[in-house]
């Protein structure tokens, strides 16, 4: 078991994001997270990395329990992530982000950069290394997302709605990097809305609804599923698509 | 290339020649100024400007080292440059006291804990007889050896300051071009992706606070040798922090140079100012300084060097060895 959170539950005062959700990632598979907005996705994702503290439940890393951990300490251990809105360092070029990345497993800065420069090219931003990364668009900081959390050589990354915003041909790279990364080792856990995208790449997925777990199972199984099709599309909503003939 | 480094030789040319050119007393003691001034801002940017962590009581450690100078003399004969490693302790311990509890805090509650310290060490000081309370200690009137580095003229002084500045200066050069570097600046854009980056965020402010810390007693003790004297104001006032601050500001904190240029534009323009004012001058430069905050704020937030920066062909922090 590379990651796995146990009964984990995130009350923001009265209000529960997260209730009791439960969670196994093996090692080398790509596991996705859906639900509609709101739902707690986010929220449970936080507590995976360290920037939020679950009320209760655990999480353990490779075995190590790491629920009171910080986000760093859980990066050394092997654990990335991108963030939804791109956190890109304005004031750095598009390498020196991809640097500050490689740093943690290297000390020498000569050292980083070169690791750095091999990141960027393998994500295909070789071109733009030297640009200002306050230059790029959306795409372009999805991208260095990816990259800079590559840079850390994680055992498991995290992507939260790494392709929102993407038209249909950056999509189709995004989708094709992810596959690169996941053949070079990586296990993965994705945080997602576009349906293309989870089915083009999960095995395995966790449909939450309001806080809750409703649904596991294949990308298949799952968008069948009653509860998913209410949840999504509401009571009414569902009656109506069940109606419909297949 | 070689239009940088011909660039560089003719400044440091410029540096090391100012006082044989401009000789006059006033001129070479405003020279020394200029650099001692550098040498508090530039400690300051480093947990200021690179970090962004706004200290507003660095003073604390200006007095720290003036003091200590000041009171190894005083109480044990001494030269007061004997204090110097006493006074980075202390600064340094009390760095520490201060960012471990406020650094990992976001907002305002660093600058808070900062400003409050700093007046509370006046406080104190003006209360403590060992520290000469409100009349202030004093260096030797006569040096007794060279060591004692109490000199008339302001000229040994100026080289003495370049020293420690050259020296500054080097040392934020390689932090800004390592690990810490880097991760101070991605902290300062973006604390939390940082430490998703592995980044440890809280460790790295706190190294660079106590070493800010530390580079700014050593100005306080230079400080004190120059002047030979040091009271609650000279030493523990607040303006001293906020020259530090706006200097930073003006030339480009977070830049290597800015603080020298920022020092080199306000030190000048003070001692004018105080010299036509006289002794009334002191209020208007607090309104001095507030102008000068509300303009860089409103017009050039990243300080005179950026300015110049934007201008040139870009070229990144750090790519030395790229293009």
């Amino acid at each position: 078991m590379l990651l796995e959170a146990q009964n984990i539950t995130k009350a923001f005062g009265s209000f529960t994001a997260v209730a009791s959700a439960s969670v196994t990632v093996e090692e080398g598979e790509i596991l996705g997270l859906i639900g509609p907005n709101g739902a707690g996705k986010s929220t449970f994702f936080n507590c995976l990395t360290g920037d939020l503290p679950p009320t209760s439940g655990t999480v353990r890393l490779m075995g190590e329990d790491v629920t009171r951990a910080s986000p760093e300490e859980r990066a050394r251990l092997g654990l990335a992530r991108t963030f939804q809105l791109p956190q890109t360092f304005e004031r750095m070029t598009v390498l020196e982000n991809v640097m500050v990345g490689a740093f943690l497993r290297t000390p020498d800065a000569f050292e980083a950069r070169e690791r750095a420069r091999a990141i960027v090219e393998r994500v295909g931003m070789r071109a733009i290394a030297e640009a200002p990364a306050r230059n790029l668009g959306t795409p372009g900081r999805k991208r260095l997302e990816i990259a800079r959390a590559l840079a850390t050589e994680p055992k498991v990354l995290l992507l939260d709605e790494a392709m929102a915003g993407l038209n249909p041909a950056e999509l189709h790279r995004a989708i094709e990097l992810v596959r690169e990364i996941h053949r070079s080792g990586v296990t993965l856990v994705i945080v997602e809305h576009i349906m293309e995208v989870i089915h083009s790449l999960a095995r395995r997925v966790i449909v939450f609804h309001q806080g809750r777990e409703i649904a596991r199972g294949t990308p298949d199984e799952v968008t069948r599923h009653s509860a998913v099709i209410e949840a999504y599309l509401g009571k009414r909503g569902a009656r109506a698509a069940k109606a419909r003939p297949a | 290339m070689t239009k940088r480094l011909l660039f560089s030789a003719a400044a440091a040319l410029i540096v090391i020649a100012y006082p044989l050119v401009f000789s006059s007393p006033f001129q070479q003691r405003l020279g020394a100024l200029v650099l001692l001034y550098a040498i508090a801002a530039s400690a300051w940017n480093i947990v200021g400007g690179y970090a962004g962590q706004v200290s507003v009581g660095h003073v604390v450690f200006f007095g720290c080292g003036a003091y200590a100078a000041m009171a190894v003399y005083q109480h044990f004969g001494l030269p007061p440059i004997a204090g110097v490693p006493l006074g980075i302790a202390v600064s340094v311990l009390i760095a520490a006291v201060i960012g471990v509890p406020t650094l990992r805090l976001s907002g305002h509650y660093f600058s808070m804990a900062t400003i409050a310290v700093a007046e509370l060490a006046r406080l104190i000081t003006t209360n403590v007889e060992f520290l000469g309370a409100a009349v202030g200690l004093s260096g030797p009137t006569v040096p007794r050896t060279v060591l004692d580095l109490s000199f008339t003229s302001a000229l040994p002084y100026y080289y003495l300051f370049l020293a420690v500045l050259a020296g500054t200066l080097a040392l934020t050069w390689r932090m800004e071009r390592g690990r810490m570097g880097y991760y101070l600046r991605a902290i300062k854009d973006s604390e939390r992706a940082a430490r998703s980056l592995g980044a440890a965020s809280g460790r790295y402010k706190l190294y660079a606070f106590m070493l800010s810390a530390a580079l700014t007693s050593l100005a306080g003790a230079l400080y004190a040798m120059m002047f030979g004297f040091i009271d609650p104001e000279s030493g523990l006032g607040i303006l001293i922090s906020v020259k530090m601050l706006i200097m930073a500001a003006l030339g480009g904190a977070g830049l290597l140079f800015g603080p020298l240029v920022g020092a080199a534009i306000l030190v000048p323009l003070e001692e004018v100012s105080n010299n036509l004012l006289g002794g009334r001058g002191a209020g208007l430069t607090f309104v001095l300084y507030g102008a000068i905050i509300t303009l860089i704020a409103r017009f050039q937030p990243g300080g005179l060097l950026d300015l110049v920066r934007r201008r040139l062909p870009r070229r990144s922090v750090g790519s030395g060895h790229a293009a």
